[in-house]
């Protein structure tokens, strides 16, 4: 499959970037490529413009103080956070996490800021534009309906991404950078749970950094994730809990977030509520378990079925749960 | 590792291959890495639609386009091909009806691939849809629409065979066990997609570089599509990133590539993408098999009746023979004297299955040896023991007639026994865990060639001239399995000389004699035996010719450590160089042959069909597979396969484990997680990503141990290595699933969703009736 023809940018600053993308309408941005450039061999996208900020060096900080807690530049690759040792310390869900995305050469190139605005995917929609022409494409590319849920107007394409659901559990906030300034947005409130349109990111805006409050450190947290490879594979779901606990085993503050059952990464509502304030038990943890299955609506958008990813998102909440609370792990 | 040389210098000892550094480094040259001046890139217009009446073929606007060189459709190559001479029903291009979702429509050569791509698209095709058939027990129905107006019921072929008394087998029985099978289909998933450059010569000749197994049938075949002679036409295997069966018949870029070379007078390469791969396909098809086996109490095996159903896909490709194989690969594992055997390969919608590793024997292996695991339960007997009591007595004549010469399962069964600590396993792990074991064979190559003739099946040159070099010409095509490296090693010990001394030249229809291919595993027991009695040629001459000189008997003279000495008179011996000089003086030309082709005694039976399953010699695999499964999630992990592979004699120890475990790694994909997903004839998973071949982390450990049985026909006993150990690793973990868990999972991939829906059912018929019934569970609704 060869690439659609376009023209590289390469701004000297994350303003630099941000006056390309405003000036060319049919912009994309391009880091690590793990994810853009497969899509365009597929014609997913035909921009005519890339604009490639990986070497901006601006974006490729970490840094944690106690005051600003920790920040993370966009273009960081994951395999330089799984190789920060105190990074990995103060925030172990974010280690299990992004340990899991793809394998060692795709973390290699892959940054954080692409993991986190990940395209959302679908088996009928990540195929070849033969294969996708051959049926007339979907709602989200060269059609008018969805494969997924016929007769729907809503696009199911799922969320994908491992990191996502660990900052969600963190109470991460991104940094994004557009014509008039930087400016802050909520991580929860980045996904727009629509598979067509995936995150609230304007085009002439860049994703600059993502930051994560200093108390969330040294929480407990784990992420479990479905998949049939360990060694490379797209999660079919995915489940983080951080834990803030005290001596005496009770849970002061929780959360839960899922991946890749649904459009977005989202966080399980009720488990902070259900989970604060209380002491350890298994049937707590499975009460919790079963409410996580509400928050995920999986469709057949992969190779799995519906019903088995939904009954491994119980498991999977209620082993992180005991792995976290119970048994301590991930704890600094 | 096999200590044992037998007074061996090479044979016997672990070599690294010959290939191997061109490999590791980059350096080598597969088919996509040549390029020559002036090469058009082809691209291929695949079909749409599964079914489809082609009413019109519109290339103009495609052909008006700049860097557009030439077009082609079915209209400019009309003559069928195929594998197999009962079943040429392919075309360079579709004639008339589109068969399956990525047939071949048309194709373009263009001078980037841009434009080619580009060009794709302003081709304009008019199509008829057709209902599709994409179910085989449904196609098997059809009265009308068939897919190949030839065959009827769309039935590319069926055989029905009986040997012994089955009906009199089943009365003998105390135990008889009848289950329902299902193999998902997968794909041989090659790291090398296929690549062929097909290069026009000033001199209208043509030269065609092709990652292919078989190039002899290739030369064959592009001569009847392009209507040239052979001889105006060179086929040259370049390096091959892996065959396992989907480089073994005639590809459709192999043909397209050389139409367009014809038309455009240039040369053109086609390199197939992951997902074109898997539109030519040729892999291992959906299997359904309905299994009796009957059994006494002690564990006598007294007969079997398999139906056995297999989706071949749009065109026959190597189809007959993957039926007959599943026929005849239930004998010469075991002593079973009735057999009842009822083969059908039907048609649909869908890419053409073919020849993929274990060919024929692999999914109905996977049958027998579970239903025998389940069968034993029933007796209360041991399943390892089962085994013991149905071995066969070598040599032999099995009841459908194959010779069996050598027979190394009891050793192979004994070795896993004492290595996997059977005894101390067996239902005896807590729940969760298990071992189940398995066995399987293969054979040596096929004793009958695809196309009949009395000419030998392999031929080997060998020249030696001033230099003192020894040239090996050779057409069998080295795959990744050690070809090359085999031959240099028999050339090299027969001849006394070191391996580097030896050069080979393979597989080029211009310079080396013909091989038929590397399919069944026949290479090392046919090109091994053709070479070993080119060398033996080659070092009599030489040995002839000193011997005159020092005026000795023939027979006093050895080649031996770089030298044709004397046996008894150190005196009388001249280093390799001193003794080419001599023959040279003495033959003017030092040239060399051998051939050959399997004993008529090895030919097998009469009766239709009898062709596919005879081979020289059967290798055999026991396997034992420990498991870990979660009952929670239905996830298998696999800890450990001890598997014991009887291989005659292991000519290089190394390649041989290779082999092995490359066998079990297979086996381990298709048993947990490879399957091509349809749905409608449309392939929901043609790439890497989807298609999950397992990586490195997720194989098991395996423990390989060689058994030698020394086959007395095979080089220096050898028989195959690199198929036979596939077949046991399936139901080997199946096996172990039941053992660890109490389930029997009849349906492959066994993947976590039906362990759970079998776990469900089980504790609801325990439940409902308190039986300790292992209730089996729904197959798993494939999406086809």
């Amino acid at each position: 499959m060869t690439l659609p023809a376009f023209r590289v940018l390469q701004p000297r600053s994350v303003a630099d970037a941000v006056s390309m993308l405003d000036q060319h309408s049919d912009a994309m941005v391009i880091a690590g490529g793990t994810d853009v450039i497969p899509n365009l061999q597929m014609r997913l996208f035909t921009p005519r413009v890339l604009v490639d900020v990986k070497p901006l060096r601006e974006l490729a900080a970490v840094e944690f103080s106690p005051r600003h807690g920790l920040r993370i530049g966009a273009t960081t690759t994951l395999t330089h956070i799984l190789e920060t040792p105190w990074l990995s310390e103060k925030f172990s869900v974010l280690a299990s996490a992004i340990g899991t995305v793809a394998g060692p050469l795709q973390r290699n190139m892959g940054t954080i800021g692409g993991n986190l605005c990940l395209e959302t995917r679908c088996r009928w929609y990540n195929q070849s534009h033969f294969w996708r022409q051959s049926l007339g494409g979907c709602l989200k590319k060269d059609g008018d309906i969805c494969h997924v849920a016929p007769g729907g107007k809503f696009c199911w394409a799922t969320w994908s991404g491992d990191s996502a659901p660990a900052f969600l559990t963190l109470d991460a906030e991104l940094e994004v950078a557009g014509p008039s300034g930087t400016r802050r947005v909520p991580l929860r409130e980045f996904y727009k749970n629509d598979g067509m349109d995936r995150i609230a990111l304007g085009r002439n805006e860049l994703l600059t950094a993502v930051r994560v409050p200093a108390h969330m450190a040294r929480r407990r947290g784990v992420y479990h994730k479905l998949r049939v490879r360990d060694s490379i594979d797209y999660p079919l779901a995915g489940v983080a809990v951080t834990m803030d606990v005290d001596a005496g085993g009770i849970c002061r503050d929780a959360r839960i977030a899922l991946s890749a059952v649904n459009p977005a990464p989202v966080l399980v509502k009720e488990a902070s509520e259900s989970l604060a304030g209380r002491k350890w038990s298994l049937e707590l943890a499975e009460r919790v378990a079963h409410a996580a299955i509400q928050t995920g609506k999986p469709l057949t958008t992969s190779g799995s079925t519906p019903v088995y990813r939904r009954d491994m998102v119980r498991v999977f909440t209620r082993r992180a749960l005991e792995e976290t609370w119970k048994n301590g792990r991930g704890s600094a | 590792m096999a200590k044992n040389t037998n007074g061996y210098n090479i044979i016997g000892k672990p070599m690294a291959m010959t290939d191997a550094c061109a490999k590791v480094t980059g350096l080598g040259k597969y088919a996509d890495d040549l390029s020559v001046p002036g090469m058009l890139i082809g691209k291929i217009l695949h079909s749409p639609y599964a079914h489809a009446r082609i009413r019109s073929i519109d290339t103009s606007q495609a052909d008006a386009l700049a860097g557009v060189k030439v077009t082609a459709t079915g209209e400019d190559a009309r003559n069928p091909y195929g594998i197999l001479p009962i079943g040429h029903d392919e075309r360079a291009f579709a004639l008339g009806k589109a068969l399956y979702i990525g047939d071949n429509i048309a194709a373009v050569a263009a001078t980037t691939p841009e434009i080619a791509e580009q060009a794709l698209d302003m081709i304009r095709v008019d199509y008829e849809q057709l209902p599709g058939w994409f179910d085989p027990e449904e196609s098997m129905k059809a009265a009308s629409n068939c897919i190949n107006e030839e065959r009827p019921q769309n039935i590319e072929k069926e055989y029905h065979h009986v040997f012994g008394d089955p009906g009199k087998g089943f009365g003998e029985a105390d135990f008889v066990a009848k289950e329902r099978y299902y193999a998902g289909e997968v794909n041989q998933a090659a790291m090398e997609p296929h690549a062929t450059l097909a290069v026009w010569e000033p001199d209208d000749r043509l030269t065609v570089h092709s990652s292919t197994q078989v190039p002899f049938y290739l030369h064959r075949t592009i001569a009847a599509v392009c209507e040239m002679p052979m001889s105006q036409i060179r086929v040259i295997k370049p390096l091959i990133g892996g065959g396992f069966g989907g480089k073994s018949e005639i590809i459709p870029l192999e043909v397209a590539a050389c139409v367009l070379a014809k038309k455009s007078r240039k040369p053109v390469k086609i390199t197939y993408t992951r997902e074109e791969v898997f539109l030519a396909h040729r892999g291992r098809p959906i299997t359904i098999v309905y299994l009796k086996v009957g059994m006494t109490g002690t564990g006598k095996i007294t007969a079997v009746q398999a139906r056995v159903i297999q989706d071949g896909g749009a065109y026959c490709g190597y189809g007959p023979v993957t039926v007959l194989y599943s026929g005849a690969l239930l004998g010469a594992i075991y002593d079973i004297a009735n057999v009842q055997y009822d083969g059908f390969r039907v048609l649909t919608n869908k890419p053409a299955c073919g020849a993929m590793r274990g060919h024929g024997t692999v999914n109905v292996r996977f049958a027998f040896e579970s239903i025998l695991d389940h069968l034993a339960h029933q007796a209360g007997l041991d399943p390892l023991e089962v085994r013991r009591r149905n071995l066969l007595k070598a040599p032999c004549i099995t009841a459908n007639s194959l010779r069996v010469t050598s027979y190394g399962l009891p050793e192979c069964i004994e070795k896993v026994f004492e290595r996997s600590g059977w005894a101390e396993k067996k239902g005896k792990l807590p729940y969760g865990k298990g071992v189940g074991m398995a066995c399987s064979h293969y054979v040596s190559g096929a004793a009958n060639p695809i196309i009949r003739s009395n000419m030998p099946h392999t031929t080997v040159h060998i020249k030696i001239d001033r230099d003192a070099a020894v040239t090996v010409y050779t057409g069998a095509s080295e795959i990744g399995q050690g070809s090359d490296t085999m031959q240099v090693q028999i050339a090299a010990e027969v001849l006394g000389v070191t391996a580097d001394r030896i050069k080979l030249v393979a597989a080029d229809t211009e310079l080396t004699p013909i091989d038929l291919g590397s399919y069944s595993s026949r290479v090392t027991f046919m090109a091994g035996n053709a070479c070993l009695n080119a060398a033996k040629d080659m070092r009599d001459q030489i040995i002839a010719a000193v011997a005159k000189k020092f005026g000795c008997a023939a027979d006093d003279f050895e080649a031996k450590n770089g030298c044709i000495s004397h046996k008894g008179d150190a005196g009388k011996s001249l280093s390799f160089d001193e003794a080419v000089a001599v023959a040279l003086e003495f033959h003017g030309a030092l040239i060399a042959r051998g051939t050959y082709a399997p004993p008529e005694t090895a030919r097998g039976g009469k009766f239709k069909g009898a062709g596919v399953g005879p081979s020289p010699a059967y290798s055999y695999s026991a396997q034992v597979a420990e498991v870990t499964v979660d009952p929670e999630t239905g996830h298998v992990r696999v800890d450990k396969v001890v598997a014991a592979h009887d291989c005659g004699k292991a000519l290089n120890p190394l390649t041989v484990e290779g082999q092995i475990e490359g066998s079990v790694y297979m086996g381990f994909g298709q048993a947990l997680q490879e399957d091509m997903i349809w749905k409608d004839g449309r392939l929901m998973n043609p790439s890497l990503l989807e298609y999950r071949i397992p990586a490195t982390k997720e194989n098991p450990e395996i423990e390989s141990i060689i058994v030698e049985s020394i086959d007395p026909e095979g080089p220096f006993g050898a028989k195959e290595a690199g198929e036979g150990s596939l077949a046991a690793t399936i139901p080997a973990i199946a096996n172990a699933i039941f053992d660890a868990v109490g389930v029997r999972i009849n349906s492959i991939p066994i993947t976590p969703e039906k362990i759970l829906d079998a776990l469900r059912e089980k504790q609801k018929s325990a439940a409902g009736n308190g039986a300790n019934t292992s209730k089996k569970p729904q197959m798993a609704r494939n999406y086809r």
